[in-house]
């Protein structure tokens, strides 16, 4: 015999199907809860909010050799989102995008300094996603230039921090800033 | 072993061939393939385990990960230690590189077999054949210290000069003219396995036997093959569903023998033997055996390969093709992966004799090739030769394995010894039926 009797079914992704049976079951229990009880206060949409993020999180976090770059991105952006529809839902205030986001930012790139100053030599694997933040992080500036947002302080200095933080890297990392977009943009 | 500072970390493009399996690549295209060794004793996990760390350090052009850019994927250093595991799954299953230490081939054991899979973007079956030779002997060497000893070792010339280079990028002809047909092919018919389950039939044949009955019709051992294959498909399959259009026999060529090259990377192209059956009159396996001669003799020559490997290398060349970031071209070429594998029936890779020397090859029973079936082909044949047993192999997703019993029925009845291996799945289908 040269193949083996049984072959194993691969059980995780039968779990995770599961789980997210559970979850749209119990969004659309708190939805029809929410409908009945309270239909003037949104939180059922609010709570779904927050399982739909939690889900992005455990999905991303499932799959290995993801690196804490690619984390912080993926924090930044999901939580600005949630932060962004949390706002409009109870009533668009706008503190999501001149409080909330610009604060998320500035974490974000503290975040990516640390890492940068601490790991320098995995640098390399993280340049691509600094790019991204670094990118995210114009959003503010854009919405200041627009008067989107009222109170521009926070949006200034968020950009601010990612503009320093980008020199910085610049400065320490040039070299794999330079070798990294060789590598991902050749064609 | 000291790791490597990121940045110093060396990578390389991916060869003209290697750039469309990534970009196609899924769990049902999983475009991995699989060779195996069937040894005289129980296999060591810790000594099979220890014989791929050496065999990497030798051909490290192997110990890479793979990397998404904007708009090409390409393979950069790997500073994790490979995996070698029991043998759990069916055949030339997708490799999930992040399961697998970002390593792009997979080595598995189970009982006297070694296993290993390798996704097609790294490197083909013959340089695939090269490093698995070096896990064997290095396996071989580690488990019977006593027998192999240093002198029996200096004996083994291995070649490690070998490289990296895109050999198609130096040898294709800029001016050569596509030679594809524009005619769709048969598809095999039938219902699938289940469960996306694999079906692995090997038939181990007598080389002397076949060698003797090949002569007899003044064909190579590959052509009479692909002539019975072709003669099973159509009496199982092609007559039983009505067939019109035409069967097309796809058969990979090695590169290496055309044109001189140390890579180490994908060089091969293929030729397809086209047969229309009623326009050419194929009803017995002599008409159709002397169509398969004359086809191989119109598409082997060199300038035949030439302009099959041309065209290939032209569409990855293409200046509008480069450009288009890596998103689009995954999207553009899944939705139409289905409708370009059309064109072929069936896959027949013959990687011919997997030579071992002196006293190694007499812990090794024999070789398996094994190619992934995709939802198109559903099933795929290929064939390996060690000493005197050439094993064929089906490797299929349909569960009627009519075609592979005919091929064993016809050999047989020619009077050439043959036996059958297979990985059980399709008696599990006829015992619930």
């Amino acid at each position: 015999m040269i193949y083996p009797e049984k072959i194993k079914a691969k059980k995780s992704n039968k779990i995770i199907k599961i789980l997210m049976c559970v979850s749209i079951g119990i969004a659309i229990i708190l939805l029809l809860i929410n409908k009945l009880t309270t239909p003037t206060i949104p939180w059922a949409a609010l709570a779904n909010a927050g399982i739909l993020y939690s889900w992005v999180v455990v999905v991303y976090c499932v799959r290995k050799n993801i690196n804490l770059a690619g984390h912080v991105l993926l924090q930044l952006i999901a939580l600005s989102i949630l932060m962004i529809y949390i706002d409009y839902k109870i009533g668009s205030r706008g503190w999501s995008i001149s409080i909330a986001v610009p604060i998320m930012i500035m974490i974000a790139n503290l975040t990516m300094l640390v890492l940068t100053i601490v790991s320098y030599k995995k640098y390399m694997k993280y340049v691509i996603y600094q790019l991204m933040i670094v990118l995210f992080s114009i959003l503010p500036l854009i919405f200041v230039t627009k008067h989107i947002v009222q109170n521009q302080t926070l949006s200034v200095i968020a950009s601010g921090i990612s503009a320093f933080n980008f020199v910085i890297c610049l400065i320490l990392c040039a070299k794999d800033i330079k070798e990294e977009m060789v590598r991902k943009f050749h064609f | 072993m000291r790791k490597k500072k990121e940045s110093k970390l060396d990578w390389r493009r991916l060869d003209n061939s290697a750039k469309i399996f990534p970009i196609s690549t899924g769990k049902k295209y999983s475009t991995v393939f699989r060779l195996s060794a069937v040894l005289k004793e129980k296999v060591e996990p810790k000594v099979l385990e220890e014989a791929v760390k050496q065999a990497l350090e030798k051909y490290q052009f192997f110990k890479v990960r793979m990397k998404q850019g904007l708009f090409w994927y390409y393979l950069e250093d790997n500073n994790k230690l490979p995996k070698v595991e029991e043998e759990q799954d069916y055949p030339c299953q997708y490799i999930d590189s992040r399961r697998n230490n970002n390593y792009l081939f997979k080595v598995t054991y189970f009982e006297n077999k070694v296993n290993i899979d390798i996704f097609h973007s790294l490197t083909d079956g013959n340089s695939g054949a090269t490093f698995f030779k070096e896990i064997i002997y290095t396996y071989l060497e580690l488990r019977y210290k006593e027998v192999l000893s240093d002198d029996q070792r200096r004996v083994r010339k291995i070649d490690y000069d070998y490289d990296a280079e895109d050999s198609y990028m130096k040898n294709y002809d800029k001016k050569a003219k596509s030679n594809a047909s524009g005619k769709k092919a048969y598809v095999l018919k039938g219902n699938k396995i289940p469960l996306g389950a694999i079906s692995a039939i090997h038939e181990i044949i007598d080389l002397e036997g076949l060698k003797k009955e090949s002569k007899k019709h003044g064909a190579t051992i590959t052509q009479y093959l692909t002539a019975v294959l072709l003669n099973c498909i159509y009496q199982e399959n092609y007559i039983k569903n009505k067939g019109k259009k035409p069967i097309k026999i796809c058969i990979p060529v090695n590169l290496k023998k055309y044109f001189p090259s140390k890579t180490m990377s994908n060089f091969f192209s293929y030729i397809t033997i086209e047969a229309q059956m009623k326009k050419d009159g194929l009803d017995t396996f002599e008409k159709m055996l002397d169509f398969v001669k004359r086809d191989f003799s119109k598409r082997l020559t060199e300038e035949e390969i030439i302009k099959t490997m041309s065209a290939n290398v032209k569409i990855g060349n293409n200046p509008f093709i480069r450009p288009i970031p890596l998103l689009i071209k995954k999207a553009i070429v899944r939705l139409s992966y289905i409708e370009i594998r059309k064109y072929t029936t069936t896959t027949f890779s013959n990687i011919g004799r997997i030579g071992m020397i002196g006293k190694y090859k007499d812990y090794i029973d024999y070789f398996l090739m094994l190619i992934a079936p995709e939802p198109v082909e559903k099933i795929k044949c290929s064939s390996c030769t060690f000493e005197n047993k050439v094993v064929f192999t089906f490797t299929s997703i349909l569960q009627d394995n009519r075609i592979e019993k005919r091929f064993y029925e016809f050999l047989k009845d020619k009077g050439i010894k043959i036996q059958i291996e297979s990985n059980g799945v399709l008696d599990d289908i006829s015992r619930e039926n």
